[in-house]
């Protein structure tokens, strides 16, 4: 009981300032009619949840490795650009999975390199030049041959139109899709596209080298092994690459619609990964290069998708489950809803959009909950636990901690693609779609306190609801004491008040909701 | 050197960013008992433990475990050979229970179910507090736990950093009596400031002075070298 009562003494503060911002918003009940009230609640959920996704990423990696990723909105981006390719375009995304495997074939063999190198003991100078000269050529061949693939993305003009009146006009025949290339050029594309593969492998193994002295290890040749079973696997594409598209098409949007979800968030993993040992690992020892390099990811990252997917912003229309609007729609009971599959339906009298308003709080959820239990109840929570407070005692017990950092970074990154997908089909999809959420979901860290996991939940959350009942307010005014007519707030303060609320938050609780003195 | 040493540094060199913090260390740990390192504050006995498991890389030197070379090496990678780390202020992890902060030390599979009867044994404590966060652990419950969690693994070698600094008498009692216990199963090399507790517990001595190891020898015949105390240590 003693100890209780410590606790609650501990963290008055804290408790005074949660049960102050629970009152607040009850009270917004005042104001409006209920199903506003509930609905704005719901709509702030919804975005605290998408917020959320990124928020636990950027946590996790900023706590257990010291690395604020810059980059992770550009990672949320990137898992709603390729989630919508394979949704939207799915021809497109068979078309470039046969590179990018054979890609992954090439790159397979680095152990390999590495291991050879070691026994090499090449010269110093040598040493130095000829990973550049590798990169260069890699880049080289690999540039000309990606280009001999026949993939929409090298015609930006395609995407130019709107994926609605896209696929109309492939439903009618009046598009047909690309064909694969064949022949000779078929050859030279995979042999050119392994190749540089390959040669890119072998400067990456080289640049490791140079960092670390490694003793010469033990050959092993089970790379090989998978070089051989991805490559394989990229022919079986390529020569499956019709039936495919046709297989992919054919399915209905709600399958698809999990598909994309777990080619995004696949995607973030790989892609986490490849950032993690390629550029993270060997900046280690330099923090502040470390952000600028992130900083400098973010960039490119929005650079590439405009140049692959073009500056237009695009909509993605909702997947079949959550897009019902015939007979029995808005949905009255739960029955009805998952028999018509209804886009809305009628809660209190307010019409709630399903897949906005339940199906993303859902996954939120779904994730919050997973990734929890993974912190408490995994070896490897366990680690991340011990290692966002002291890394180095951690690999003094004899766990190697650059393996769990490339997880987290993995997970962290899967995680951001998969919000950037959920995401897309409420809110859309621009090139600055990922900044303005990074910048959201930093408000958030903030607010929750920056490395700690529950923390970037409440901060998400109420991020949400701050930024989505001033939209409301904005819509039917919030009256005030001493003004004559209620005060309405203009678009331009809902960004604003969201940084305020932080600012106050940041007044009274320095670590944030949830956060920890050091 | 004697072939029978367990652990040897030969004249390593350490840096900490610019600062060259260990201009020369050796020491020999002879197989079983304890051999302590002495010095004043700042003289570089903590480094010499860092830099043994990879924590603090040494520049130049040369350190081997039973005849294997361990520089070049990941700590995690040193730390599996067999050694075990009991770091400076208590460093156990806060937010984990007693219970995973012991389960995180497994190296193998069972490694903590297998140790659990010695552990609870040594530390009667540790079992009625399995639960707890480590936050909500008193100093001397810390300083058990950051023991047990080193025994834990099967280890033939442990690095303990200043166990009775900061701790009540009584409890200093408590833990040299432990450290003494895991002398009889395991070879330790210790750091202590406190020079009746090293002087009770060691049976050698390795004197660090700015970095350097100036003096060894056997613990009985440091005790009566009045001058030897007071030139390295200060007053004793």
């Amino acid at each position: 009981m003693g100890e209780f009562r410590e606790t609650l003494l501990k963290n008055r503060t804290r408790l005074i300032v949660l049960a102050a911002l629970f009152l607040l918003f009850v009270s917004a009940t005042q104001g409006m009619a209920r199903e506003d009230w509930l609905i704005t609640v719901l709509r702030g959920l919804s975005v605290g949840a998408v917020t959320f996704l990124v928020a636990s990423g950027l946590s996790l990696i900023l706590g257990l490795m010291d690395v604020l990723n810059l980059a992770h909105g550009e990672m949320f981006m990137i898992g709603a650009y390729v989630g919508w390719t394979v949704y939207v375009r799915p021809d497109t995304f068979v078309d470039v999975l046969t590179p990018v495997t054979l890609v992954a074939a090439g790159l397979a063999l680095v152990p390999l390199w590495r291991a050879l190198l070691a026994r090499l003991q090449l010269p110093e100078r040598l040493q130095q030049a000829w990973p550049w000269l590798s990169l260069g050529l890699g880049l080289l061949v690999l540039f000309f041959s990606l280009r001999l693939f026949p993939l929409a993305i090298w015609d930006p003009k395609l995407y130019a139109q709107s994926p609605i009146t896209f696929s109309l006009a492939l439903s009618q025949g009046l598009l047909t899709l690309p064909e694969p290339a064949g022949g000779g050029s078929l050859l030279l594309a995979i042999g050119g596209t392994l190749l540089g593969s390959i040669l890119l492998g072998v400067a990456f193994a080289g640049f490791g080298s140079r960092s670390q002295r490694t003793a010469p290890q033990r050959i092993r040749w089970r790379p090989l092994l998978v070089a051989a079973a991805l490559l394989v696997l990229a022919l079986a594409i390529y020569l499956v690459n019709t039936p495919l598209t046709q297989w992919l098409f054919g399915m209905s949007t709600t399958w698809r619609f999990f598909i994309a979800m777990a080619v995004a968030t696949l995607t973030g993993l790989i892609l986490g990964a490849l950032i993690e040992v390629t550029m993270i690992r060997p900046l280690y020892e330099r923090p502040i290069y470390q952000l600028m390099l992130t900083l400098g990811i973010s960039f490119i990252g929005i650079e590439i998708v405009r140049a692959l997917w073009g500056r237009p912003e695009f909509t993605m229309p909702k997947p079949a489950l959550f897009n019902g609007t015939g007979e029995g729609c808005p949905a009255e009971s739960v029955g009805a809803l998952l028999q018509n599959q209804c886009s809305t339906f009628m809660l209190f009298d307010g019409r709630v959009r399903t897949y906005n308003e339940i199906f993303v709080i859902l996954v939120g959820v779904a994730v919050l909950v997973g990734v929890w239990l993974l912190l408490q109840r995994t070896r490897i929570g366990m680690i991340i636990r011990a290692g966002v407070q002291d890394r180095e005692m951690v690999e003094a017990l004899g766990i190697n901690v650059r393996r769990v950092f490339t997880l987290v970074f993995a997970l962290g990154v899967a995680l951001a693609a998969l919000g950037g997908i959920l995401a897309a089909p409420s809110f859309g999809l621009s090139s600055d779609m990922g900044t303005r959420l990074l910048l959201l979901a930093l408000i958030a860290l903030a607010i929750g306190g920056l490395t700690s996991f529950p923390g970037a939940a409440a901060g998400a959350v109420l991020v949400g609801l701050i930024q989505q009942f001033i939209i409301k307010y904005g819509q039917i005014g919030i009256s005030l004491p001493f003004l004559a007519e209620p005060f309405k707030p203009s678009p331009p303060l809902v960004p604003a008040s969201t940084v305020l609320f932080m600012v106050i938050i940041l007044l009274i609780l320095p670590q944030g909701l949830f956060g920890r003195s050091e | 050197m004697a072939d029978d040493n367990l652990l040897e540094v030969q004249d390593i060199h350490t840096f900490i960013g610019q600062f060259h913090i260990l201009e020369g260390v050796t020491v020999a740990v002879p197989r079983g008992g304890i051999t302590v390192l002495l010095g004043r504050n700042g003289a570089g006995k903590t480094t010499t433990l860092k830099s043994i498991l990879g924590l603090t890389p040494p520049r130049r030197g040369k350190i081997t475990l039973d005849g294997q070379e361990l520089q070049g090496r990941r700590s995690f990678d040193i730390a599996s050979l067999g050694i075990g780390f009991v770091p400076e202020h208590r460093a156990i992890f806060r937010d984990l229970t007693v219970e995973e902060n012991l389960k995180l030390a497994e190296r193998k599979k069972g490694d903590f179910a297998r140790n659990e009867g010695f552990i609870f044994d040594l530390f009667p404590d540790l079992k009625r507090l399995i639960k707890l966060p480590g936050t909500n652990l008193s100093g001397g419950q810390q300083q058990m736990l950051a023991l047990a969690r080193a025994l834990v693994p099967e280890n033939q070698l442990l690095l303990i950093d200043e166990p009775s600094e900061g701790l009540a008498p009584v409890l200093i009692e408590q833990v040299m009596e432990a450290i003494r216990e895991l002398a009889g199963e395991t070879t330790i090399l210790l750091v202590e400031q406190n020079f009746i507790v090293a002087s009770r517990l060691a049976e050698r001595y390795v004197i660090i002075e700015e970095g350097q190891s100036v003096r060894h020898g056997e613990m009985a015949d440091l005790v009566g070298d009045q001058e030897t105390i007071h030139r390295y240590l200060g007053a004793a």
